[in-house]
């Protein structure tokens, strides 16, 4: 299948209407590879939920999740779908394992070993969460990932009342087809003696933080771990490298946390400090076909509106003025902007964007 | 010095037997001990021990404890319980009954071994309980562990180490040891494992982290000393959860 036009990508709200969509790359997904509910009735209670948080007149209590579809406008359908959790483990903990150096060092017997070790923590409950990503394989290597990660972080900073000024995602650890996990069978297994399929069954939608409650809560000492579990401390599931490089790139801190459960990368940043944030503006959106030398990727950027309930995120050519964002009819149609503001017959409608690519040199 | 003789009206296996205790020289600033020379009639050798008072406060020791975490989630039907490590210095300031060499007695007839043993170890435990203000509040006698998966090889267990085939040193302190211990304990003697700890962890320890050689080693005594174990907790000495740090032998205590 040949990828479609990258001018073609709409990023919105999910619905209730939406549910088979999410259903089927719910089961598309490989265990644990999102935090996508594979039960019908649980993801439609997502739904409804996502869809109380996008249109809520209320203040933010934190307990709100906010669940995104990806379509292509030009083939018609939903590709993809991405998450936020206003704040990780409300009404209870976030448990993650921290990364600890400890030194052990004797003297007399001439050694100074550096002994890693993981922390059970609770540092991540409240920050904001990115969940749920996944987009189908034919479009991993368009612009749509950018689209359907990136957005959600114009949408956090749009909104930045209602989420943690600190972002964390988590991301898959080792595991193979089966779900057999080397972290899990070294680490939680010893405190179950169930594999993490099942324990996830068991867990059943609920909060994690009980599974947490049976682990051990001193430090684990990584030279004691099998060597397959030593090595898969913070390693990604293959599947998951394209959702984590976006991450990596927009400056998240990839060495501190690992799940507690399968030993992935948990990354954290404080929302400020994300490139996309960083980089994004707030300004009027105008009508007009923006400069050939704007068509390559080095003019293109990522659009969203900046009305919560009636969300839209898209990717296009832009020219950055002195007035504001200037970007053409079609994108202007996918982000539902009204034709009054097109035309410039009403006043120009307010868009938050950040570049695509950004050459920038960030600091690290 | 002081010579103890069997008394007349004892087992007649024991008849003539003699027990000296004679001061040990002063080490380095450390309160002298005692030695115990345990003595046939004939006068030929059958055991020795040494009695240290005030055991680590010159240089401090360190045991691992062993405890017990219960984990329960009733509604899940998950409940686990879980056998600790946490290396600690719990026994500090007391007396230690060590060097303990029995090699004389392990050939003898079970209950006159036993009693012979029975009988250094109560004169010991008599010395400690008149003045626990030289001796320390109590008495513990380390017994070595298991030094490969049969038990052996037997002998001095701070001697020349002999750990590399030792269930739990594999298990638990060679994960936080580099080199050979036998050049460390060759080295800086039986007091190396004071250096030793420095290395080991200072948290709590889950032992279902440890191999199942290295669990089923922790507080098992070598095979040689069974008997002495059997004797001493016999004789008022108690198991209470105290192991090596080296090989996870039990330390008995009265």
């Amino acid at each position: 299948m040949t990828p479609p036009p990258d001018d073609a990508y709409v990023l919105r709200p999910a619905t209730p209407q939406d549910l088979p969509d999410l259903e089927r790359m719910a089961e598309a997904a490989a265990v644990g590879i999102t935090t996508l509910p594979a039960d019908r009735q649980a993801l439609l209670d997502r739904l409804e939920r996502s869809q109380q948080a996008f249109g809520t007149a209320d203040d933010a209590s934190g307990e709100e999740i906010y669940h995104f579809v990806l379509e292509d406008t030009a083939a018609g359908r939903v590709v993809g779908t991405s998450g936020i959790a206003a704040s990780a483990g409300f009404a209870d903990r976030f448990y993650s394992y921290r990364n600890e150096m400890v030194v052990h060092a004797s003297a007399a017997l001439g050694q100074s070993n550096r002994i890693h070790t993981l922390h059970l923590c609770h540092d991540l409950t409240g920050h904001t969460l990115l969940t749920s990503f996944y987009i189908e394989p034919a479009y991993a290597h368009t612009a749509a990932p950018q689209l359907l990660s990136r957005g959600r972080l114009l949408f956090i900073a749009q909104f930045a009342e209602r989420f943690a000024d600190r972002i964390a995602a988590e991301s898959p650890g080792l595991a193979d087809d089966a779900g057999r996990c080397p972290f899990w069978d070294a680490v939680g297994r010893r405190f179950f003696d169930r594999d993490y399929p099942t324990i996830e069954q068991l867990a059943g939608g609920r909060s994690k933080a009980f599974i947490a409650e049976m682990m051990p809560h001193s430090p684990i000492y990584v030279p004691l771990l099998p060597e397959a579990a030593q090595w898969a401390i913070g390693q990604l599931h293959p599947q998951a490298e394209l959702p984590f490089s976006i991450l990596l790139d927009e400056g998240f801190d990839t060495e501190t946390y690992v799940d507690i459960f399968d030993g992935g990368p948990t990354v954290d940043a404080r929302l400020a400090m994300l490139r996309t944030v960083r980089r994004s503006i707030v300004a009027r959106a105008h009508a007009s076909l923006p400069d050939e030398g704007a068509r390559g990727d080095a003019g293109r950027w990522l659009i969203a509106t900046t009305d919560r309930a009636t969300f839209r995120a898209t990717l296009a050519p832009a020219d950055r003025r002195a007035d504001g964002l200037h970007i053409d009819d079609a994108a202007h149609v996918r982000l539902g902007l009204r034709l009054g503001m097109r035309q410039g017959t009403g006043p120009a409608a307010e868009v938050r964007a950040a570049p695509l690519r950004d050459d920038e040199e960030m600091p690290r | 010095m002081t010579i103890l003789h069997w008394p007349a009206d004892g087992d007649p296996g024991l008849a003539g037997w003699t027990l000296e205790t004679s001061p040990l020289p002063e080490d380095a600033g450390a309160p002298a001990g005692l030695r115990l020379t345990l003595r046939d009639g004939d006068g030929a050798l059958l055991a020795t021990a040494a009695l240290q008072p005030r055991a680590g406060l010159n240089t401090p020791r360190h045991w691992f404890h062993v405890g017990q975490t219960v984990h329960a989630a009733p509604d899940l039907g998950l409940f686990k319980v879980q056998r600790t490590l946490l290396l600690g210095s719990d026994l500090c300031g007391g007396a230690e009954l060590h060097a303990l060499d029995v090699g004389g007695l392990a050939a003898l007839e079970a209950p006159v071994r036993r009693r012979a043993l029975v009988w250094l170890t109560d004169t010991a435990a008599l010395q400690v309980s008149q003045e626990p203000e030289v001796w320390g509040p109590g008495l513990f006698c380390e017994l070595p562990g298991l030094r490969s998966a049969e038990g052996g090889p037997e002998g001095d267990p701070d001697g020349p180490a002999t750990l590399e085939h030792s269930p739990f040193w594999r298990g638990l302190p060679a994960h936080f040891f580099r080199g050979d211990p036998a050049d460390a304990a060759a080295r800086l003697g039986p007091g190396w494992r004071t250096h030793l700890a420095a290395l080991l962890p200072r948290q709590l320890i889950h032992a279902s982290f440890l191999s199942d050689a290295a669990q089923a080693a922790v507080g098992v005594e070598r095979p040689d000393a069974r008997w002495v174990r059997e004797a001493l907790e016999g004789s008022g000495w108690t198991w209470r959860q105290q192991v090596r740090i080296d090989d996870g032998g039990p330390v008995l205590q009265r």
